[in-house]
């Protein structure tokens, strides 16, 4: 059965593998966030109802340029610091202001990230919402985006720091579906619900 | 003699009810709302009595001015103002010696409660605003700001819960209002613990108790902050849970193929020992070699 706990609950008092947001004190398992774990499963943790973008190793995410500097560029990734991002893998003329998608080449163990593998996006929009709902917009094997791709007709490029960024079709009802998703994230059966809703109010 | 007659009130009187119709160990209606605030990471508003605090958190960011980062640990910067408007006579809104005091106070409180190591050379800011106030308004906003910082998302070991016990009269009484507060021997005892572990993380005494008071009143405490705590994780659960979700929950519990629960502790020591045997072989291999 799936429970909502909040900082300081009981995830289990039985002997388990423990994963994310989970502590042990006197053999217990309590959760550190407000968020939602599985008391049958075979691990105690909790996946997060809230919370903010850390970055890891291989992350695709979009930024903004916010300064340049001699050999580089720094990155608004959304993240706790601006990120660094160095000439040498930039090919397309890049100035304060522009909108990249980058890789997080390494992170270190203050958790500021450099970023490389530039794409300077061209048009289109971008929306955002809490990077921590992120694995719910792309669902299981990527079957939460197919279905916003096929409701929508938008070229969509998501990035793990919660900013998604969409060309052509109807971008507009792409971001009120966004919307539903980032509020219902906690809710199961979430993909057909959505399914329905875009079929539902496309023209 | 008239006048004397007026100043002397009868703090709890001989059924037990205080001054505003309250039992000694009630403390005054309290109303948590969690996420009041869009731009904020995550707020809390609470009424208590008639204080009314409201709370915004902001954070982990990047520690502002850099020379007070700590590689080690984020910082916890816990801002406590009255408004202006927040007293009977207008407040100076200049932070004076009781606001940066009470913002000491509360941040060194929470700084314990929250996993700080995880996020070094950052700073999590708390920021309390007291809209209205009538005694105890540092626990109201201690017990807001916690609850904004798990609204937040940000991974903390327990909530903190607060309350402020005290005696009128020879009586120990929990949630002094200001009248209580102001009675002759009057003694005001903030109190804030993560009842988990019943670790006090901010307790500060205006007056007296002697032993017995003390240990008195600390266990009254211990019992209203049990119940303020069922209200913090209230607000928190309230704006997920749902009818759709309860039922959805108990779906997947029947979906699922049912499995013995003492399937796992039988399967997890049995772990345990195969690794001890493996380690002790893989020592004596060294030895050998």
């Amino acid at each position: 059965m799936k429970k909502i706990v909040v900082p300081g609950e009981i995830v289990t008092e039985q002997r388990k593998r423990t994963g994310e947001h989970v502590y042990l004190q006197n053999g217990k398992i309590y959760s550190d966030v407000i968020g939602i774990t599985d008391t049958e499963s075979m691990n105690a943790s909790v996946v997060a109802l809230k919370g903010f973008y850390i970055p890891k190793e291989n992350d695709i995410v979009i930024g903004l340029i916010a300064q340049e500097l001699f050999s580089g560029f720094l990155v608004d990734i959304g993240s706790l610091y601006l990120s660094f991002l160095s000439k040498d893998s930039v090919r397309e003329p890049l100035k304060r202001g522009s909108i990249v998608s980058v890789k997080v080449i390494k992170v270190n163990e203050l958790n500021e990230a450099d970023v490389g593998d530039t794409r300077v996006f061209y048009g289109g929009e971008i929306f955002s919402i809490c990077s921590i709902k992120i694995p719910r917009v792309i669902g299981k094997n990527a079957s939460m985006l197919d279905a916003l791709k096929r409701g929508t007709n938008c070229n969509i490029i998501i990035g793990r720091n919660g900013r998604i960024w969409a060309k052509g079709g109807d971008t507009e009802l792409l971001f009120r579906a966004l919307k539903k998703i980032e509020k219902e994230a906690h809710m199961p059966n979430l993909t057909n619900k959505i399914g329905e809703f875009l079929a539902k109010e496309r023209k | 003699m008239a006048t004397e007659k007026e100043e002397k009130k009868v703090y709890v009187n001989k059924k037990g009810l205080r001054l505003d119709g309250r039992k000694i160990d009630e403390t005054r209606p309290i109303k948590i709302t969690a996420g009041v605030l869009k731009n904020a990471k995550g707020s809390c508003y609470l009424e208590w009595g008639q204080n009314k605090v409201l709370v915004s958190v902001q954070g982990p960011r990047e520690a502002l001015p850099k020379h007070t980062a700590n590689p080690l640990k984020a910082l916890l910067k816990f801002t406590y103002r009255m408004a202006a408007f927040s007293v009977p006579d207008r407040k100076n809104p200049k932070p004076g010696r009781r606001d940066i005091e009470i913002s000491k106070v509360c941040g060194e409180a929470l700084e314990k409660s929250v996993f700080l190591e995880k996020y070094p050379n950052s700073q999590i800011e708390v920021w309390a605003q007291i809209l209205d106030s009538n005694a105890g308004s540092r626990a109201a906003a201690l017990t807001a700001a916690s609850v904004a910082l798990a609204d937040a998302g940000i991974p903390m070991k327990d909530l903190v819960t607060s309350v402020a016990v005290g005696r009128a009269d020879g009586k120990i009484i929990v949630d002094l209002n200001k009248d209580e507060e102001d009675a002759p021997d009057a003694v005001d005892m903030p109190i804030a613990l993560m009842s988990n572990s019943k670790e006090i993380v901010l307790l500060q005494m205006d007056g007296l108790f002697s032993k017995k008071e003390f240990d008195e009143a600390f266990e009254v405490a211990v019992k209203s902050i049990e119940g303020i705590k069922k209200l913090q994780i209230k607000a928190l659960k309230e704006k997920y849970e749902s009818k759709e979700f309860e039922q959805a929950s108990k779906l997947s519990e029947k979906a699922l193929p049912k499995q013995p629960s003492n399937l796992l502790e039988k399967d997890l020591p049995k772990q345990k020992v195969d690794q001890k045997t493996g380690q002790k072989k893989e020592e004596k291999k060294a030895e050998v070699q």
